[in-house]
């Protein structure tokens, strides 16, 4: 088996050098939710604040780029400590998916099923990516959400100075810093929109990205309160299939259908696009 | 990290979700300790299983998993993990996820601003193509079984 490399000599050289970042999450986490939710009606969605954008956006506003209260090296060990906190959750979620057991099971071959879903990105993005005149970025880009795990396999795939690589990053650094918040409100307002019925949406929330599911299923739970708890179940479960299975279907098959369906546009797409910004510059 | 990395954390973990649950929604903190120290067992013992199963799981997937097994009708416990997490409002874990997801970012701040106005629509038609069409399927799969 292959021996784990240390961060740090012992636990007491892990608190000497994070204790600054618990402190900081505790004053944050006072501040966050004191403040709680607040919902802002927005168009046809509804704009639902929750304690995690507050303390998100207080960490970004500490970091070395802007309060210079964090430096780099603290900077990185955030990135560990965020999978620890997420676990919890997501064992309260799974907890809450046993309990709602029965709604769970019937939805089981929809919850099969609507993984192959998160595929629609390709469907989606790449084309619009196409007419913006993106090249082979677009297909790290538009491949998959774009968390952590696409990143490292689209490094792998094509070289981490790739174009492929280059644009997986960039919605990756998006995603972090808007996606909470964007993906939340756009749940709202696709449930505006009246197609579906807050169970798809629920399991639609689960995209192999923690934070992402957590903002859309508590926007969703926040509308439909009565059916709050089959909502949230449904999403995790959803959310934890994907994290199984997503690894398996950027390289199965996002990978290869966004490649096929980039060789099929970019000849007819890249012209048209060179033609629209040319126009604009001028 | 060791174990006695992850049992720390973990603690100060649970920490973070008593305040976020005090502050947020009153819950005391004897009231929350129950459900907490479930959730933190769960993920304590998820480290145990990713640490010595080959497979390359997330840790979190243990976590559903365990989860979902100690609240199922066949686990006698059930009842007592239900009401004792019940206690845990759901957005109550999150407020520390997105301080130290805020903090790990921060230093991407300077690259998102040079993304421009491209990579940012392109970056939400993702989100929502990722999100739709998974609605789509669901709510097609859901009628067509006869779950909604």
């Amino acid at each position: 088996m292959k021996q784990e490399t240390y961060a740090y000599a012992g636990l007491k050289e892990r608190i000497k050098a994070e204790y600054r970042i618990f402190l900081a999450a505790f004053i944050f986490i006072l501040i966050a939710d004191s403040i709680g939710q607040i919902k802002i009606p927005l168009g046809p969605g509804t704009l639902i604040l929750f304690p995690i954008f507050y303390s998100l956006l207080l960490g970004i506003l500490s970091g070395p780029q802007t309060a210079k209260f964090f430096k780099q090296k603290e900077v990185q060990a955030a990135s560990k400590l965020v999978i620890v906190c997420i676990c919890p959750f997501i064992a309260k979620l799974g907890i809450n998916a046993g309990a709602n057991i029965e709604a769970v099971l019937s939805a089981g071959p929809a919850l099969l099923m609507q993984e192959l879903g998160n595929l629609g990105t390709i469907f989606l993005a790449l084309p619009v990516a196409l007419l913006l005149g993106l090249k082979r970025e677009a297909i790290g880009a538009t491949h998959s959400i774009n968390r952590e795990t696409n990143l490292a396999l689209m490094q792998d795939m094509f070289g981490p100075d790739s174009a492929e690589a280059r644009g997986s990053l960039s919605i990756y650094i998006i995603g972090g810093m808007v996606g909470t918040i964007y993906f939340g409100f756009m749940a709202t307002l696709v449930a505006a929109c009246g197609f579906f019925h807050p169970y798809a949406l629920g399991m639609a929330s689960g995209v192999g990205a923690g934070i992402l599911m957590a903002s859309a299923s508590a926007s969703l739970a926040a509308i439909y309160p009565d059916m709050a708890d089959t909502i949230t179940a449904l999403a995790s479960t959803s959310e934890t299939l994907s994290g199984i299975t997503g690894i398996y279907a950027a390289i199965f098959l996002a990978v290869p259908i966004c490649t096929k369906l980039y060789n099929m546009l970019e000849p007819k797409l890249g012209p048209v696009s060179d033609k629209l910004f040319k126009k604009e510059k001028k | 990290m060791r174990y006695i990395e992850w049992a720390f954390l973990f603690i100060i973990a649970g920490l973070g979700i008593a305040l976020a649950n005090f502050v947020g929604f009153e819950v005391g903190f004897m009231e929350s300790l129950p459900g907490i120290l479930i959730l933190l067992a769960i993920s304590m013992v998820s480290v145990f299983i990713s640490k010595l199963v080959p497979l390359k799981l997330p840790i979190v997937a243990y976590c559903s998993i365990l989860g979902l097994l100690l609240s199922c009708p066949f686990c006698p416990a059930r009842e007592f993990v239900i009401a004792s997490a019940n206690k845990i409002n759901f957005t109550a874990p999150l407020t520390m996820v997105g301080a130290f997801a805020g903090i790990s970012i921060s230093g991407q701040l300077k690259e998102f601003a040079k993304q421009g106005w491209k990579m940012i629509l392109i970056a939400c038609l993702v989100m929502t193509g990722t999100f739709l069409g998974s609605a789509i399927i669901s709510q097609i799969m859901l009628s067509f079984t006869h779950a909604i």
